[in-house]
């Protein structure tokens, strides 16, 4: 499969900062890739330099096989992007800014398909940004974004203005870009969107990527929350090696199990009467705060 | 009593977060004062002279900016000022006021502060009343430093009298322009709507009042800005229109705090224009989309050029009376005795009209970098418009707008003389307007160039500017050395109509304008945006 964003050891130090630090990750053609991390982690930093807002100090970044920063305007044109925090002139309207966003990537409106965005996010293009709040501000960049055709979509915390049901339209809006053949890169602290839309996650902190590949190679490498009960007493289940975080709560073993030690526990529990077994896939929640955790601890 | 329940803290609450902003209002407004007092005292100390300005106040278009001609029979410096100072203080203090008001009431409505302190056991007017009495405050305090300054500064014939009804009056303005605003904030729902309507009243005010002098007496009673002039202090000392402003605001501050309590938060009167659904095609292109953004300003700018040019211009008639024999003005303007008083006092002004389209040709290219800084910047640069196309976008848009602000205010200031009898060539003036604009690009080229390389520089172009204005007073003033003259790049210009126009001096800036605007394109060509 085609690569269409190719990151490869990307550095960028603000001053003294060290913003990014060799970050390589790519996003194949048709690909939707979860770009998450704590914030401050450097996920906007990269999408900066993706976008040639800023130069990387070091490292190859291409999208189309082009580089980012020398054939920005090429590249722009087939790209969308909505920022998290959208800025807009406050003495234009919102169908007016709509309009001039598709106008800088070089695309004639398309009426039909712009109303019909219009429609699906319930919008009201007809006031001046200065009276939209956060949430409509957001519409304007994903109307614009969604109602021309592109390659590669980017966006940078797209959702956190909306409501549930308009994070559906967003959701939607997206798998359809998907299935026309768009790559789409997701920058979002919304994990159950993440973990809903993203065939691939990267994880990033403190400006290296912690973490990298599919959903389900992930899991593989983190623990399963496992609740059950048994006729019998189970002895030292808390003293197993793969077992931890272990408590009970109205007779039950809840405890994280090592996703790679299923079959131990299952040879532990062999001589015992087990009455309810329930096993619940992690979360990328869960695999998100074992990183946010240790960046904390500072490791 | 409820819905003014706290009043009194909320007033004080009012008081901490404005006073600073009040404080600098009130010392820029005494500033006017001083200035005023001070410089008809020292330049128009003499008899003669006195009598010159008076005939120049008589002129149509002075009276029009300045306000009708008072006190003819005896003209003293109390009346000269009164007639000079007192409509232009007015729209001062009204700005102060206006500015005030909505600030304090709707600005804070909109923000949504105003819905967490009515959240908290307040009264629902206590708010909007708190605001009021720091109006009524901050005008009194004027009314008093004015009076004072005027008592303490002025010549004999300003007296006690006189001084007491010009603070009242000015303070009046101020009062009666906030409850305007006040009433406009109830009916708009957004600040700007609101400062908007409140400078239209005062705008329209202007008008009313300028064709209300001109003949129709009964339109400059109905503007509150030519009532008001009818006080007359120094001359005929008339009480009746500070009551009848009284009376005005009275009812204009009731019929507000009843409308406001009788509203919906957040609800503005007036129904809200929907806008367009769809962009013009001018702002889908890269120079429209500059011009729209500075369209307002440039208005504004146009307006102010256009009624500098016509004031300037209406008094050359009279400038031979007004300025011989005053020795500063001699010595800054006389760097030759063999060139008449009046072709050196237009080469002068028109420089002087330059530097002042030059702040306005700023502005507007540095409206790239409000956009850098409010992060719009970065949606435009994500576009496929190269960084090139969007910078030039600001750039071209400045140096249009230096055109044709500069085409404004020498036409205006090359008809008014016309029209007032002065025989001059239009052409001529235009030359002269034209001659500044390589010397104005240069100065864009700096600021080019410092937002295209260190964009946090980008101020120090102020400072540029600020340099070359002052060479450009009191060069002559001072024996500055040549060396020092030269850094500006206004010296090099030839000062026209009294020198020769230089194609060799040109040339050489706008080749110079053009290699600075380059070097700071490429310095945004590679640089960060943040």
């Amino acid at each position: 499969m085609e690569t269409l964003i190719k990151v490869e050891n990307l550095s960028k130090a603000f001053g003294k900062t060290q913003a990014l630090d060799q970050v390589s990750f790519e996003v194949r053609k048709g690909e939707i890739v979860g770009f998450i991390g704590p914030n401050g982690a450097g996920k906007s930093t990269a999408i900066r330099i993706l976008l040639g807002l800023i130069k990387a100090d070091k490292g190859r970044v291409e999208i189309f096989g082009q580089d980012v920063w020398k054939e920005a305007v090429d590249i722009h044109r087939r790209v969308a992007y909505v920022p998290g925090d959208v800025n807009l002139w406050p003495n234009l309207t919102g169908g007016e800014v709509i309009d001039l966003f598709l106008s800088l990537r070089g695309i004639a409106v398309d009426r039909k398909r712009k109303e019909d965005l219009i429609r699906r996010f319930e919008f009201d293009p007809t006031k001046k940004c200065r009276a939209y709040s956060k949430g409509n501000r957001q519409k304007v960049a994903l109307i614009a974004a969604f109602a021309a055709k592109a390659d590669v979509y980017i966006f940078d915390e797209p959702t956190s203005g909306l409501d549930p049901l308009q994070e559906q339209v967003f959701q939607e809006c997206t798998k359809e870009a998907l299935e026309k053949g768009a790559s789409v890169l997701l920058s979002s602290h919304i994990l159950s969107e993440v973990e809903k839309l993203c065939d691939k996650v990267v994880i990033i902190r403190q400006g290296n990527i912690v973490e990298a590949g599919s959903l389900d190679d992930l899991r593989h490498l983190t623990r399963v929350l496992i609740s059950l009960k048994t006729v019998e007493a189970l002895p030292d289940l808390d003293k197993q090696p793969f077992v931890h975080d272990f408590h009970m709560k109205k007779g039950e073993y809840i405890f994280q199990l090592d996703s790679d030690h299923l079959n131990d526990l299952l040879a532990y529990l062999q001589p015992f009467t087990v009455t309810q077994f329930e096993s619940a896939p992690p979360k990328l929640e869960d695999l998100f705060m074992r990183h946010y955790e240790s960046t904390r601890g500072g490791v | 009593m409820q819905s003014h329940k706290l009043t009194g803290q909320m007033f004080v609450f009012t008081l901490k977060k404005e006073w600073i902003t009040l404080l600098l209002w009130l010392i820029g407004l005494a500033a006017y004062v001083i200035i005023g007092v001070v410089a008809f005292i020292e330049i128009y100390g003499e008899p003669a002279e006195l009598e010159a300005m008076a005939m120049a106040m008589q002129n149509p278009a002075m009276e029009a900016l300045f306000g009708k001609a008072i006190g003819m029979d005896n003209f003293t410096v109390g009346a000269l000022y009164t007639q000079s100072m007192t409509i232009i203080g007015f729209v001062l203090i009204a700005l102060m006021s206006i500015l005030l008001v909505v600030r304090n009431t709707r600005g804070e409505e909109e923000d949504g502060t105003l819905e967490l302190i009515q959240a908290l056991p307040v009264g629902r007017l206590a708010h909007t009343n708190a605001t009021i009495i720091l109006l009524l405050a901050t005008n009194t305090v004027l009314a008093i430093i004015s009076s004072v300054l005027l008592l303490l500064l002025g010549d004999a014939s300003m007296t006690l009298h006189g001084a007491i009804l010009t603070g009242a009056m000015y303070g009046i303005s101020g009062i009666l322009f906030g409850a305007v605003a006040l009433i406009t904030s109830q009916l708009s729902s957004n600040t700007r709507g609101s400062m908007m309507l409140a400078f239209s009243v005062l705008g329209g005010a202007y008008i009313l009042r300028i064709i209300g002098d001109a003949g129709l007496t009964v339109l400059s009673w109905i503007s509150p800005l030519g009532l008001l002039y009818r006080s007359e202090p120094f001359a005929s000392n008339n009480w009746l229109p500070i009551y009848i402003g009284l009376l005005v605001t009275v009812l204009l501050l009731i019929t507000a705090l009843w409308l406001k309590k009788h509203r919906d938060i957040g609800a503005g009167l007036l129904p809200d224009r929907p806008g367009k659904t769809r962009a013009s095609s001018l702002l889908q292109t890269s120079l429209g989309f500059v011009f729209i953004l500075i369209k307002v300003p440039l208005i504004a700018w146009s307006a102010a050029m256009f009624l500098l040019g016509v004031s300037y211009g209406s008094i050359l008639e009279d400038v031979q009376d007004l300025l011989s024999g005053n020795e500063i003005i001699e010595q800054i303007l006389a760097s030759d005795p063999s060139i008449g008083l009046v072709e050196q006092y237009m080469s002068m002004i028109l420089a002087v009209m330059a530097m002042i389209t030059t702040i306005a040709g700023l502005q507007v290219f540095l409206r790239i970098r409000a956009e850098e800084k409010k992060q719009r910047l970065e949606s435009v640069v994500a576009g496929n418009r190269s960084r090139q196309t969007v910078i030039s976008g600001f750039t071209l848009t400045a140096v249009l707008s230096m055109f044709w602000l500069q085409l404004v205010q020498s036409l205006a200031f090359g008809g008014a003389a016309l029209a007032t009898g002065y025989d001059i060539e239009l052409l001529d003036v235009l030359l002269t307007g034209m001659a500044y604009i390589p010397a104005m690009l240069i100065m864009l080229g700096v600021a080019v160039i410092l937002f295209g390389w260190i964009p946090k520089t980008t101020p120090i172009i102020w400072l540029y500017h600020g340099y070359a204005f002052i060479l450009l007073y009191f060069g002559d003033l001072f024996d500055i050395p040549a060396a020092f003259n030269r850094l500006s790049p206004f010296y090099h210009v030839p000062a026209l109509p009294s020198e020769e126009w230089s194609w060799e001096v040109t040339v050489t800036l706008s080749v110079v304008a053009l290699v600075l605007i380059a070097i700071g394109t490429v310095g945004f060509r590679q640089r960060d945006i943040n």
